[in-house]
């Protein structure tokens, strides 16, 4: 099973984007995300809080549909899912 | 009535919407939060385009650091006020519209007076604190907002209808870090436009707008792509599901 990650703004900066991961059985989409994150220190800390949850801000979304903060952790990841972790940027 | 002058500035535009169209952004009243990156560019083609009433607020000094990407002001405005710097720019491109240039920040106390009886308002600001003030007072007075916000080569704008679509807060609950952000002119310019495009399709009522979507530009790769939005039931801004009632925070 393989579910694509997709980072945008300072996330695709740090990791890249369109990651091609492979899913095991029963992986959580935070598990996943933090998983391929960690390829990057700078990467991770910007999207996990010292406890590995999501920063509060980070919008995370499953095939389209926003999923919270909260339930990341015990959303399961399916194959060919696409996941979008995307940081609002704030200048103007 | 469009004078003279008016229809033979705008003939170009008027063939897209029509004198109608024409005299609907000239009876139109528009309130832009910031003269910076975005707002610059932003009041500058709506002037050009012939909105008849732009207020633009903003509360700094122009630096030389601000001048790579804040085009209505130059070198030799350096230490004005960039409300004074850019009433000036906005009256010379088109002398036939009223601006209402505000040197203030913009706060709780002040935000519902600043946007008065506006038709909407172009967020053009630099922090989260501000954007999610103007969300309210968009709620508060049912009109709408129009959203965009930068950082390098990236970028990302929305259309809120107040009662219709989800709104700032809904799409935002939280702001991300402050930061001094890096950044091009280009960037704001570009975002700038997808919102001033926006303000013009919302007063001619033509096209669709960004509504219930997110564009998300990313300039590195010259892609644009969309996030789908929609309400949060729960959200403390503009549905009940929150504490407070619709605009109960400001009037």
């Amino acid at each position: 099973m393989t579910a694509t990650i997709r980072f945008f703004a300072r996330f695709r900066e740090l990791l890249g984007t369109d990651i091609q991961a492979p899913v095991e059985a029963g992986a959580t989409l935070t598990g996943l995300v933090r998983r391929i994150a960690k390829q990057n220190s700078e990467g991770y800390e910007a999207i996990f809080d010292e406890s590995g949850n999501f920063r509060e801000f980070v919008i995370i979304m499953k095939n389209g549909k926003r999923i919270e903060r909260g339930a990341a952790g015990i959303t399961l990841v399916s194959d060919n899912d696409e996941i979008a972790v995307f940081p609002p940027v704030a200048g103007g | 009535m469009l004078s003279v002058r008016e229809q033979e500035r705008y003939r170009r535009q008027v063939l897209l919407f029509g004198e109608e169209g024409q005299e609907r952004l000239k009876n139109a009243r528009i309130f832009i939060a910031g003269a910076g990156g975005l707002g610059c560019p932003i009041a500058l083609y709506l002037a050009v385009a012939g909105i008849g009433t732009i207020t633009i607020a903003d509360k700094d000094v122009v630096e030389q650091t601000n001048l790579n990407r804040q085009i209505l002001h130059y070198d030799r405005d350096i230490g004005r006020k960039k409300t004074v710097s850019a009433e000036e720019k906005l009256r010379e491109a088109n002398p036939d519209i009223r601006v209402d240039a505000i040197d203030t920040t913009i706060d709780a106390g002040n935000v519902s007076r600043l946007v008065g009886r506006s038709d909407g308002i172009v967020d053009a600001m630099d922090n989260y604190s501000t954007r999610y003030m103007l969300n309210e007072t968009a709620i508060a007075k049912k009109i709408p907002l129009f959203h965009g916000a930068i950082r390098g080569l990236h970028g990302q704008a929305t259309t809120i209808i107040p009662g219709e679509t989800a709104c700032l807060a809904c799409i935002f609950p939280h702001a991300p870090p402050q930061e001094v952000f890096p950044v091009i002119g280009v960037t704001p310019g570009f975002i700038g436009m997808v919102q001033a495009t926006e303000v013009i399709k919302y007063l001619t009522g033509q096209g669709n707008l960004l509504t219930n979507r997110l564009l998300i530009w990313d300039g590195m790769e010259s892609r644009a792509e969309e996030l789908s939005v929609e309400r949060n039931p729960a959200c403390s801004a503009c549905c009940r599901g929150g504490k407070t009632t619709p605009g109960e925070k400001i009037r």
